[in-house]
């Protein structure tokens, strides 16, 4: 629901704006290839770096207090359950580190370029991997996340009733951790032929 | 028809955009069948250990999703470099398939889900409607197959002239 709204309200800025560039003469400035070419590069791979980060830990926080939260409920008939399920917490966590290493592997291209020379065809192919890579190791990282939180959460669950089916559900918890690592391949990926900024 | 004109510097956006859209929402689609049918599948659990095994296949089924989705975007990815050419009209093709694969991915996710949650909390109840929960979910699968069908399809279409 709130993504629809989301979606309607930029539609809903973008088509205002054009119109205002179209109805005052200027309409030949809405222009897509104008927009991107004359962004800063730098400007695409910081968000995106920033974004890798944020939005894995994002994920991991949210798997965490998803997971943490049933841990706690359970664990007050079940204390026997609160050691054995902070595997689980430690599935989470581990989504943001992804996050955090991607980060930290993308920040290794950046270098200082000033002047024009900055917007090469080469900067701006680095720039757009950046950002898009950093997108979508972040988004993974937030599904993976959150995915294995409600897993973790029913394990300890289950867990509490019977100690035999922790072991059971912890399978489906490693199904939903490997859309993390899958992010983090297309991130690796992705970022693998750009050049550092030149 | 030439192309020159169209090898713009900005075309690797629209590709790249192809690869995350093909990676992101498969695996939103997957987390989400993983994570629904996790929770039938514990609740069966609870009731019957046995069962655990064979209902872990919506599960898999989510799995396997994802992988549709990495298979796509190690494509489009393997085909933009900032050495060759890479113009408009293969900014737009990467695109489409990565947007194909990856929301055909979502909707099957989502369908594996729901159904694999319901599947098995029926399957608790009798044994013999296992059969029909694995053709219903095959036939939510197939959904992300189309998708990735297409995009190999279009994948195909790129062309290396500039």
């Amino acid at each position: 629901m709130v993504l629809v709204q989301l979606t309607a309200a930029l539609l809903a800025f973008s088509g205002i704006a054009g119109l205002y560039m179209v109805l005052s003469g200027d309409g030949h400035y809405f222009d897509v290839g104008r927009f991107l070419t004359q962004t800063s590069p730098y400007s695409w791979g910081f968000i995106g770096i920033g974004l890798c980060t944020g939005l894995s830990v994002i994920g991991a926080a949210w798997g965490i207090y998803i997971t943490g939260t049933s841990i706690l409920g359970a664990g007050v008939r079940a204390s026997r359950i609160t050691t054995k399920n902070l595997i689980s917490i430690i599935f989470c966590e581990v989504v943001g580190i992804y996050g955090l290493i991607m980060s930290i592997v993308f920040t290794s291209k950046l270098s200082a370029v000033s002047g024009p020379e900055l917007y090469s065809k080469s900067n701006f192919f680095t720039g757009y991997s950046l950002f898009w890579g950093g997108l979508t190791v972040g988004l993974c990282n937030l599904a993976c996340g959150v995915a294995v939180g409600v897993s973790g959460s029913s394990a300890a669950l289950a867990d509490a009733l019977d100690p035999s089916l922790f072991v059971k559900i912890l399978i489906i918890e490693i199904f939903g951790s490997i859309l993390g690592l899958f992010g983090l391949i297309i991130g690796l990926l992705v970022t693998s032929k750009a050049a550092d900024f030149s | 028809m030439s192309l020159s004109e169209y090898c713009t510097p900005y075309a690797a956006f629209f590709g790249f955009a192809g690869v995350a859209a093909s990676m992101i929402f498969s695996s939103i689609g997957a987390a989400y069948g993983t994570a629904k049918a996790g929770i039938g599948i514990a609740g069966v659990g609870q009731f019957d250990p046995t069962l655990i095994m064979k209902s872990l296949i919506p599960v898999v089924m989510s799995g396997i999703i994802a992988v549709y989705g990495l298979v796509m975007a190690v494509l489009i990815s393997g085909d933009m470099s900032p050495a060759e050419n890479y113009s408009l009209y293969n900014g737009f093709i990467h695109l489409a398939a990565g947007s194909c694969v990856g929301l055909t991915g979502l909707a099957a996710g989502y369908t594996i889900g729901v159904i694999g949650d319901a599947g098995v909390r029926a399957f608790l109840e009798q044994q013999r409607i296992f059969v029909s929960m694995v053709l219903i979910l095959i036939f939510a699968e197939v959904l992300g197959l189309y998708g990735l069908i297409v995009g190999l399809i279009l994948n195909t279409k790129t062309t290396a002239e500039c």
